[in-house]
């Protein structure tokens, strides 16, 4: 017999309350290019992307401390499908560990061609140094940086 | 913990791969749980309460186990749902009846491919603040552990790809029938496409049962539940140690001290793995104590985890060969139900007494879960 689909389009926006701490965080990168953790006073660690209170203690987090630009690879990988809302792949992205802090940030590797993953891989090895680059055009959004090797 | 009642596992289903679109998700849904009352030869009434396992985002319906209730025979009657994962629905139904207020339970799970992008579905979960904005999905994160192992443990690759050919050959004697095994999955750096395999639509239920409706029903082949624990990891990726599973080793420890076991690597004559990826698989030998890190290569050298071996692992073929993707976690539990029931089917390992099921989920396995079955009750904690 004729199997019949169902197709369905949701189209629902969300607006999510940032709260303060992201808040200062996205306006610091938008107004300054610049990117601030928050130290636990408990661990003395100082957590990126930056939390009101530290999962780890729960306690809240008591300090503003500005890390980066540089820092270290911490995780990677390349991604060859095009994702909804998000740039042209293929994406490199991943973890970085910025100076300073003690979790690793995600975001985008530019500077790359990864027309060849091994070779790419490479100039993306775990542990290499890279630098925060921040767009000219800023809006307070994880595109506004960027990680390259060098 | 003490359990009041000791749960066993009385009935078993698990279809394979539903590549057909004559039966709608609910239908599907009632075919399993019928099929698991079926394999326990009950009927819902003798059931007390149901748990189910799904996932909204799959579905494509808000809290699932609405329309869930009539399917799996829910109406006028106890059902919870446990949207984290599959394999919590298997706990908290199997906590209720060790709370000694339920007889018996159903544990349903599903997993269907309907939406346009499962990747997208999965980019839900990630937090809307920091995250949302990277092309972070399941298979992303499995790749940054798996660029993450390969950093500190540089021929794990080569080890993964041996994972992946023993879990194909396990598959090839489970489901013999070729379109059961689905295709490889998409590439992300390092995960080749051998090491990934594409989502199906799946679905497992399992009737539970507490030991006096077990002697009163004087079921032959139940599968006791002697241990198990659970643990959750730090939501952001970059919080953890990705090479590691700490919260695998806590809730292996949590399984071990329940059901007793003080030496893993002896303990159990077959297990079954998450291997989301089969550098999952690698992290969970370790984490289990299954074997340390440094004797992975020898254990893997001389067929230690392959069908026939020592301890084999993932006799079903495991995740890479059979992947909906929301079920996985609590299909090895079933299977490991199934092995010591003696109901494994084409890949039962004969004379299987006491096995554990690892059931992992999330971004890189941020659930974990360690389940140890046996075919003997063994002693009540």
């Amino acid at each position: 017999m004729e199997l019949l689909g169902r197709q369905e389009v949701w189209n629902i926006t969300y607006d999510h309350a940032l709260g303060e701490t992201a808040s200062y965080f996205f306006t610091q990168i938008r107004d300054n290019g610049k990117i601030f953790g928050r130290r636990c006073a408990k661990t003395n660690k100082v957590l990126v992307p930056p939390r009101a209170f530290s999962d780890e203690t729960l306690l809240p987090t008591t300090e503003w401390v500005e890390v980066g630009p540089g820092g270290r690879i911490e995780a990677f990988t390349f991604v060859y499908e095009q994702f909804n809302n998000l740039p042209e792949p293929p994406y490199a992205f991943g973890y970085v560990l910025l100076d300073g802090a003690d979790t690793a940030l995600g975001g985008y590797f530019k500077g790359v061609d990864l027309t060849n993953p091994r070779e790419a891989a490479e100039k993306l090895a775990i542990g290499t140094r890279v630098v925060t680059k921040f767009a000219e055009q800023r809006k307070g959004d994880v595109l506004d940086f960027w990680f390259e090797a060098g | 913990m003490a359990y009041r009642v000791r749960p066993a596992v009385v009935g078993c289903a698990i279809r394979p791969a539903i590549t057909a679109r004559n039966r709608s998700l609910e239908e599907i849904i009632y075919d399993i749980s019928q099929a698991a009352l079926a394999d326990a030869g009950l009927t819902i009434e003798d059931i007390d309460g149901i748990v189910v396992g799904c996932n909204d985002q799959f579905d494509g319906r808000a809290i699932s186990v609405m329309m869930a209730s009539g399917p799996t025979g829910g109406v006028d009657r106890d059902i919870l749902s446990t949207p984290s994962s599959s394999e919590h629905a298997f706990i908290l139904g199997s906590l209720r009846i060790a709370s000694g207020q339920f007889r018996t339970q159903l544990v349903v799970a599903w997993s269907p491919t309907e939406v346009s992008s499962m990747s997208e579905a999965q980019r839900l979960g990630a937090d809307p603040y920091f995250h949302r904005a990277l092309p972070l999905d399941e298979l992303s994160a499995h790749a940054l552990q798996a660029s993450a192992l390969n950093h500190v443990w540089p021929n794990a690759w080569v080890f993964a790809e041996t994972v992946a050919v023993k879990n194909r050959r396990h598959a090839a004697v489970a489901w013999p029938d070729p379109p059961a095994r689905p295709a490889a999955g998409p590439e992300r750096w390092p995960l080749t496409e051998r090491l990934t395999t594409v989502p199906v639509t799946g679905a497992v239920a399992m009737v539970l049962a507490g030991e006096p409706f077990v002697a009163e029903r004087d079921f032959k082949h139940p599968a006791w539940l002697r241990g198990m624990g659970w643990a959750t990891e730090a939501a952001f990726l970059g919080d953890r140690d990705l090479t590691a599973a700490r919260a695998l080793v806590e809730a292996a420890r949590q399984a071990y001290t329940e059901a007793g076991i003080t030496d893993p690597t002896t303990a159990f004559d077959v297990v079954e793995i998450t291997d989301a990826t089969p550098y999952a698989e690698l992290i969970a030998y370790d984490a289990l104590g299954l074997a340390p890190r440094a004797t992975i290569a020898a254990r893997m050298a001389e067929g230690w985890f392959a069908r026939g071996g020592h301890l084999p692992v993932n006799l079903s073929g495991g995740v890479i060969t059979f992947n909906p993707v929301f079920c996985t976690g609590m299909i090895r539990i079933a299977e490991i139900a199934n092995q010591v029931r003696g109901r494994a089917g084409l890949h039962q390992l004969p004379g299987a007494q006491l096995g554990l099921a690892h059931a992992g989920s999330g971004f890189a396995m941020q659930y974990q879960s360690a389940i140890v079955l046996g075919a003997a009750q063994g002693d009540v904690s």
